[in-house]
């Protein structure tokens, strides 16, 4: 184990490369069916990553994600189709529509630390769920919004895999940049200790509603993109079982890694597919899975990783003299 | 709107409220006592409206069915909010409050599924059993004797509890236990059997409600997260934790949404949205709750 630990952190930056050639190549070696689940992981990696600001790097626990995903959405279905904006202009409106209900409904939620935060994200994205849903001249109620007029170029499977590969890429870059600047520091030092953050002057709820709008803006790129992928649009984005696929992702995968709903979005599309063929009670096992997690892998697939390879790839602080030789 | 009307609703939106406190009320005291938020309080109401179908179908030649239902089907939840407790909660109660949320997250889905898998996804009804069937004239205005009935039970749940709470030896273990786990384990008190004990005592009390509800609506898929979302809605603005806040949230839950669907019939849950977010903003830890 440690020799393959040790080739693997030796090899990090080749691996690295050898995955962006894949995901650039995947087109031309994959069938359309699977390069539009490729897409689809994509997609909820970002709003993986988007949520884990939040969960895993603020530990704020919101049930409510995908209130947010719906807004960034319905947000270009809308621009779209009601009002005939360009493509372009429907696309940035997305993220940042969804930042202005991440600040509305962020502002109410940050009042309230820990159980009653939860409480309230998963009333609000019920809310915006309602909305949606009895709104019928607006939003099509139930009936969601169909053959939205994206442009041609995005019919063919490779061109919108292409297209959501770079945004997606880009968006990821930037959180992570985010993640690693004072802003996300502070946020972690948030999550160790909110009341030492706040007695060293730093306006904790400032920064938490802070998150919850990084997060909210992120959110609305992966809505967006979705609403780009599939070419429709319906109430079920928002329905809480949307934010539990969300919340399962970065459980799978962990929260305390950057890369935990990235390995998580790829594992948990994998295998709810692979599973949802075999059965119709695959909501049972998704449960089920749940319950694992939490009682033996709670750091995910990728914190159970880091642990097997902990002295090599992570050196934890305090443990440099097993790193220090390399 | 007729005077007969208001009154209608009103009290129709009382009972709909105290089967709502039910349900906020064993969430509140489980919160209360075992810090957990049970997300799966919904879904384990809706066992209990399940087995309310359940058991009156399969005891349907038997006299007094329904009453039958209504000892043995909270206790047969009770029983399995003991199981969930010993076998998934206890082992979570030393890790980060995350786990939880998501532990009993997954627990919605598990319960579901289950539900649908042995009860399928139809709708199922209950008739209101005698005596407490048929309509009742009071001050000329004729009201259904069900719903008098389902706020009796409420009251007296309410009564009951305060009760147990102030004057039995187990409400003293169950408030030391609350106050300060450590020292009341120090004194001797069994602080697992206690968390047991609440868990499934909270569970009961869904049961109950789950039971008491099919007469006066469906059995049906789904029902755990509508009433969840509504148990949220009552103990943010009563306070989590909080007797009394519970019942009064109730109330206030229920009149509002008999009166919305009077008025806005679709968006009759906005203005229960509408009280939490004024209450949040004026009151933030509830109009019950003590301030953090």
């Amino acid at each position: 184990m440690k020799g393959l630990a040790r080739a693997f952190h030796s090899h990090r930056l080749a691996l690295r490369l050898a995955l962006l050639v894949l995901l650039l190549i995947l087109p031309f070696i994959l069938k359309e069916s699977w390069v539009s689940l490729a897409n689809e992981m994509l997609i909820m990696a970002l709003a993986g990553c988007a949520l884990n600001i939040m969960l895993g790097y603020t530990g704020m626990v919101s049930f409510g994600p995908a209130g947010l995903y719906a807004v960034g959405a319905y947000a270009t279905a809308i621009l779209l189709t009601r009002y005939h904006s360009s493509f372009i202009i429907a696309l940035i409106g997305a993220p940042i529509l969804a930042g202005i209900a991440g600040v509305i409904v962020g502002w109410f939620c940050v009042r309230r630390s820990a159980t009653y935060f939860a409480l309230l994200t998963l009333a609000f994205s019920q809310i915006i769920w309602t909305i949606i849903f009895e709104w019928y001249d607006f939003t099509g109620g139930d009936n969601g919004i169909v053959s939205i007029p994206i442009p041609e170029f995005f019919f063919t499977i490779s061109h919108c895999y292409y297209f959501t590969l770079a945004v997606v890429g880009a968006c990821v870059l930037l959180l992570w940049t985010i993640i690693q600047s004072p802003f996300g520091k502070t946020l972690q030092a948030i999550r160790e200790n909110p009341g030492r953050t706040e007695f060293i002057a730093i306006p904790l709820k400032r920064y938490q509603l802070a998150a919850f709008v990084l997060s909210s803006v992120f959110l609305g790129v992966a809505g967006s993109l979705y609403c780009v992928f599939s070419g429709s649009v319906f109430p079920d984005y928002a329905h809480w079982v949307k934010s539990t696929d969300m919340l399962v992702i970065c459980l799978l995968g962990g929260f305390y890694n950057f890369t935990g709903p990235i390995v998580g979005s790829f594992v948990y599309i994998l295998l709810s597919k692979i599973i949802a063929k075999q059965t119709m009670f695959w909501m049972f096992f998704l449960g089920a899975i749940i319950v694992f997690l939490v009682l033996f892998m709670r750091n995910g697939i990728v914190g159970f990783l880091a642990d097997k390879f902990s002295p090599v790839t992570d050196p934890a602080p305090g443990s440099g003299k097993d790193g220090g030789g390399r | 709107m007729t005077f007969e009307a208001a009154a209608g609703q009103a009290l129709s939106g009382i009972s709909v409220g105290m089967v709502l406190f039910l349900i906020a009320v064993g969430l509140s005291i489980i919160f209360g006592t075992l810090k957990v938020l049970n997300l799966a309080h919904g879904s384990i109401y809706m066992v209990g409206g399940f087995l309310c179908f359940g058991f009156t179908s399969a005891l349907a030649q038997v006299p007094g069915a329904f009453w039958w239902t209504l000892i043995l089907a909270p206790v047969v939840v009770a029983l399995l909010g003991g199981v969930i407790e010993i076998l998934l909660l206890r082992r979570i109660y030393s890790q980060d409050v995350l786990y939880q949320y998501i532990l009993t997250f997954g627990l919605i889905l598990m319960l579901g599924e289950t539900c649908k898998f042995i009860w399928g996804v139809g709708y199922h009804t209950v008739s209101a059993p005698w005596p407490v069937n048929g309509k009742i004239p009071i001050w000329g205005l004729s009201f259904p004797v069900y719903n008098l009935f389902l706020i009796g039970c409420g009251i007296a749940v309410f009564l009951g509890l305060l009760a147990l709470m102030r004057y039995t030896g187990l409400g003293r273990m169950i408030r030391a236990v609350t106050f300060n786990r450590e020292m009341a384990n120090a004194l001797g008190i069994n602080v697992p059997r206690v968390y047991t004990g609440v868990f499934m005592l909270g569970c009961w009390l869904a049961g109950l409600a789950g039971t008491l509800m099919p007469p006066m609506s469906v059995v049906a898929l789904g029902s755990d997260m509508a009433v969840i979302i509504e148990c949220f809605i009552i103990v943010v603005i009563g306070g989590l934790g909080s007797l009394p806040g519970a019942f009064l949230g109730a109330i206030i839950l229920g009149l509002l949404t008999a009166f919305g669907i009077y008025i806005i019939p679709k968006l009759a849950v906005a203005f229960a949205f509408l009280l939490m977010i004024v209450v949040l903003v004026i009151r933030p830890w509830g109009l019950m709750g003590k301030p953090e």
